[in-house]
């Protein structure tokens, strides 16, 4: 541990910025993980539910 | 790009919308961290996406639009379900650990574990530019707030992570300038302890 005092802050920064990065690409991992998981068909069939409801339900218009 | 027509026809708009569905998923799963109630609440936002497709204008952004469906759910319906979150970290920990992906190495752990500790605002910030990415002024729009706000949320949470990251790891000294790498091998023995405690 010989580094020089007078960089320390500058050496701080970079390694800052340099974790600061890594987390963002590991941030992305773990939206990535979920959002490329298979849709459940639960999601599916209840917007398709939705959507012949409307059909079927009383129309208002059109 | 064509001009598009103002309102889209409910086939293409539900065409979208599923697209955006594991959008919904992983944004719902950062907020409650439960994945069940986290598919709770996704499904919801879903269902009032479509209910209010009306509301939509063609062109513009729905993801955007309908990640504000979703976190409006998530704070005005404070007694639903989603809500609960384990306040005991003990607890916290175990449902981190049996939720998440088994392949997650340990790092990604330590920063999921680290997350859990940022305030909400700080949190959901953070993922919407950092995981979602979103733009500041998309996300400023999402949660109803200055673009400013945003930008000053994402950079405090992203130093707090940092200090948990670090504060975990005793033998860290931030004087010394310690390389990233070094700092790592830390991260990574921390997590080793998180792993080793609970079985699944």
């Amino acid at each position: 541990m010989n580094k020089k005092k007078q960089t320390g802050q500058q050496k701080s920064d970079a390694d800052l910025k340099r974790r600061g990065a890594k987390i963002g690409d590991q941030l992305r991992r773990i939206y990535e993980d979920v959002a490329q998981e298979d849709v459940p068909d639960e999601f599916l069939k209840l917007l398709e539910q939705a959507d012949q409801k409307r059909s079927s339900g009383p129309a208002d218009s059109e | 790009m064509k001009p598009e027509p103002e309102k889209l026809d409910d086939k293409a708009f539900k065409q979208e919308l599923t697209t955006l569905i594991p959008h919904l998923r992983a944004f719902a799963r950062s907020l409650c961290r439960d994945a069940t109630l986290a598919d709770d609440l996704a499904q919801d936002a879903m269902l009032k996406a479509w209910n209010a497709r009306e509301s939509f204008h063609a062109g513009t952004n729905m993801k955007a639009w309908a990640f504000t469906i979703l976190r409006n759910a998530f704070y005005s319906e404070k007694r639903r379900s989603w809500r609960r979150q384990p306040l005991d970290p003990e607890v916290a920990e175990a449902t981190l650990l049996s939720s998440s992906n088994p392949t997650d190495s340990l790092e990604l752990l330590a920063l999921r574990n680290a997350l859990a500790k940022l305030p909400v605002d700080q949190k959901e910030a953070l993922i919407l530019v950092g995981a979602g990415g979103m733009a500041y002024e998309e996300a400023a729009a999402i949660c109803g707030c200055a673009v400013g706000t945003i930008k000053s949320r994402v950079s405090r949470a992203r130093k707090a992570v940092i200090e948990i990251l670090e504060s975990n790891n005793t033998g860290y000294n931030s004087d010394s300038g310690m390389s990233a790498s070094r700092a790592f091998d830390d991260i990574m023995d921390q997590a080793d302890e998180i792993a080793g405690a609970p079985t699944i």
